[in-house]
């Protein structure tokens, strides 16, 4: 049998930078091709329509017919607005409570579900399930465990000795942080998959080396598992925030901004304001306020996180 | 190389092709003489069958004229139709699901000038669609609330039931009484059951005092109304607003389970109780109807009217349409306020714009409908004052005016605090 010699080609070395050119295009128009169906979806849907908030903002649209150019005035008008006040500081408020709190829950479930013992899949899939319930089913079940004065977290309330049990949904100072609760419970199953994802990356070698260094759990976790984790935390940080300022179908379907406007937040100020009032012009002004207030915030994150990782 | 290339600029061809498909512009309206299609929004078909019933009757009468019915999402009706008419795919008759959006509608140069169409004497509701004088929507039904009454129940506690002379302060006496004598002779059953709903307090305290008034931007006049209802709350005589909004009680699940001897609601109801207690998702009871508990004394009574509110609902012309179109849509409107559209509603329960003798006689013929004289007069004789003024302002307060409610009826704010503060957002919010 005759061995064939085949001519091994390597990779193609231009000589000139005629092919070099011809390559780059090629390479961008193959990723761009890829791209490209993504792309064309988020540019019409997401992109185009954000675009044309900016300029919405600046005119007094009420859907028909012409924008008017109004320059600043919805803007100044945001500024003299009571009720928009309280929505921004509400929504503050929420995220200040909500990610901490989601932070360390899924971090916490994260790490017990790290774990290789049979049955750990069904844990993981029982933390996961509150995300893809229908929002309105939790809001019917969580509505009904709030209650005041027939529900269960209330009756175990009076049980173990609380006399005056708070109002929950029904009180203005207790609504919000009823929400931030089923909040919570609700997105802690997605951030523990990237929690998961992350942990899995953390090389065993350096929890030997620590463990042989006389390290305790704790030290373990503090001086390993943190410091590793540090990119995934910082996703999940940034994600958290502008999911957070977001926040708008759950306090809808649980408790429409009430009692009164004590849950009332910027994304249902906005709804209110161009799908209930009709004033378009006024509800984009107020949602350029809340886009400012999240790409603020993420650039900080951002900063913060190239100085920590700098150190 | 080359073909990845290739292929790639197709999969980008493909998708720009595939979107210049998505192109709006209008069909050419049918020519005069031929048969005509025109599309009538709705909502909730199979459950709402008045749309098919109106689209029925007319066709029989006008055989070259079909109308097909566009069903759209209940609770985001109006932002659906908007969206529709602004994009060009609009209904070519836009019904007017609630009053508050008609300006919206008007204003954008949606609605065709209807002054034109000819209106059977008596109709009432016009006056909710009347905008400098112009008459831009045509109400088929026009809904009023009364004061609905489980005779069993009013039996079993041995109080006598409403005569029609009440005022509120009778109401609220006999909510109590019932409560009392219903847990003595062993029922759990409260006096009345008041929905959460604002209109619920708010549609009488407006339409009913002196001075009250949704555009006023003064609101103290509502103060003795909700006084009364918290006390009706504290006393237990009904549930309190908390249980309603955490256990999402439904009013027809109240009343209709015999919970409640009482409940104020909007003669919508009559169908859907009458329909349900036929299907037995209610219980087989003896109800009736009386007048709304009425301000004062000067309008309670058999021999008086008394002042209730409620909102019409009514059939809109697409401004966009021409021809054969428009002036099918038009004989379309003036059907639906026809007589005979009214007896063919009035025959599934609802309550039509037009209640003539023959009408109100055609709604109580219906099967499991009450009998008695003082439901046929709380049915046909009342002043109905609109629920939603007819004005640019009006979805903006009644959004304050709602939170002005949830903040008082969940008692986290006091009376006094939360209608100064109501006025003062309507003040700097609306203008």
């Amino acid at each position: 049998m005759t061995a064939t010699a085949t001519m091994v080609t390597g990779a193609p070395r231009p000589s000139k930078p005629n092919t070099r050119m011809r390559l780059r295009v090629r390479n961008a128009l193959i990723g761009w091709s890829f791209i490209l169906p993504n792309f064309l979806g988020f540019a019409l849907l997401t992109l185009v329509p954000v675009i044309a908030l900016f300029y919405i903002s600046f005119t007094n649209w009420n859907v028909f017919g012409v924008a008017h150019w109004t320059g600043l005035e919805n803007f100044r008008r945001l500024l003299g607005d009571a009720t928009f006040k309280t929505a921004f500081v509400n929504t503050l408020y929420y995220a200040v409570m909500h990610i901490p709190l989601t932070l360390v829950v899924s971090l916490g479930i994260a790490l017990l579900l790290n774990t290789k013992l049979r049955g750990v899949a069904f844990f993981r899939t029982a933390a996961f399930f509150p995300y893809i319930t229908s929002i309105v089913a939790i809001a019917m079940v969580w509505n009904l465990m709030f209650s005041p004065d027939y529900g269960p977290i209330n009756q175990i309330l009076r049980f173990i000795g609380i006399a005056d049990p708070p109002g929950w949904l029904t009180s203005p100072q207790w609504a919000m942080p009823a929400v931030v609760i089923i909040s919570t419970w609700r997105d802690m199953g997605y951030y523990m998959i990237l929690f998961l994802a992350g942990l899995q990356t953390v090389p065993r070698e350096l929890y030997e080396a620590a463990r042989m260094d006389g390290a305790n759990a704790w030290q373990r976790f503090v001086n390993v598992t943190i410091p590793c984790l540090r990119p995934t935390t910082f996703f999940v940080t940034v994600m958290l925030t502008i999911n957070s300022f977001k926040i708008f179908d759950l306090i809808l379907v649980m408790t429409k901004g009430g009692p009164g406007i004590s849950t009332m937040v910027l994304s249902q100020f906005i709804w209110r304001k161009g799908f209930e009032e009709n004033q378009f012009g006024y509800a984009s002004a107020a949602s350029v306020v809340l886009f400012l207030l999240c790409i603020v915030v993420t650039i900080l994150q951002f900063l913060w996180n190239k100085r920590g990782s700098r150190a | 190389m080359k073909r990845k290339i290739v292929i790639a600029a197709s999969v980008a061809a493909v998708a720009a092709l595939s979107l210049t498909a998505c192109s709006g512009g209008s069909e050419p309206s049918g020519d005069a003489t031929g048969p005509v299609t025109i599309t009538v929004s709705g909502w909730s078909l199979d459950t709402t069958p008045e749309f098919q019933l109106l689209a029925d009757g007319f066709h029989k009468s006008n055989p070259n004229i079909t109308v097909k019915l566009k069903e759209y999402d209940p609770s985001n009706y109006n932002t659906l139709v908007t969206a529709d008419l602004a994009a060009g795919t609009g209904p070519d008759v836009i019904t007017q699901k609630e009053v508050k959006y008609v300006t919206t509608f008007q204003e954008g140069g949606q609605l065709l000038d209807l002054s034109d169409v000819k209106l059977p004497d008596g109709i009432s509701g016009t006056d909710s669609y009347k905008v400098d004088g112009k008459l831009y929507a045509v109400p088929y039904r026009q809904d009023a609330w009364v004061l609905f009454y489980n005779k069993d129940l009013f039996d079993k506690a041995g109080v006598p039931t409403p005569d029609g002379s009440w005022t509120w302060d009778d109401y609220a006496a006999a909510a109590k009484e019932l409560k009392t004598k219903l847990a003595a002779a062993g029922s759990k059953a409260y006096g009345a059951y008041q929905h959460t709903w604002q209109s619920t307090v708010q549609g009488f305290a407006n339409n009913q005092s002196p001075d009250g008034g949704v555009l006023g931007g003064k609101y103290d006049y509502m103060k003795p109304y909700y006084e009364r209802v918290l006390d009706l709350q504290k006393s237990g005589a009904q549930v309190t607003f908390n249980t309603a909004t955490a256990n999402q009680l439904t009013y027809q699940g109240e009343f209709g389970k015999q919970h409640a001897a009482m409940m104020m609601m909007g003669t919508w109801y009559v169908a859907t109780l009458i329909s349900q207690q036929a299907s037995g998702d209610a219980d087989q009871f003896t109800w009736g109807m009386a007048p709304a508990p009425q301000y004062d004394a000067s309008t309670a009574g058999t021999d008086k009217t008394p002042v209730t509110f409620g909102d019409p609902t009514a059939f809109g012309v697409n401004a966009n349409t021409d021809g054969a179109k428009q002036a099918a849509a038009k004989k379309f409107v003036e059907y639906a306020a026809s007589e005979d559209a009214a007896k063919a509603l009035a025959g599934i329960g609802i309550t039509p714009a037009l209640l003539n003798d023959n009408v109100v006689e055609t709604y109580f013929a219906t099967k499991g409908a009450p009998q008695d004289d003082l439901s046929k007069f709380a049915f046909s004789t009342h002043t109905v004052k609109p629920e939603n003024p007819t004005s640019s302002k009006t979805a903006a307060i009644q959004n304050i005016l709602n939170d002005m409610h949830s903040a008082i009826m969940s008692g986290s704010e006091s009376i006094d605090k939360a209608i100064s503060e109501a006025q003062d957002r309507v003040k700097n919010e609306v203008g």
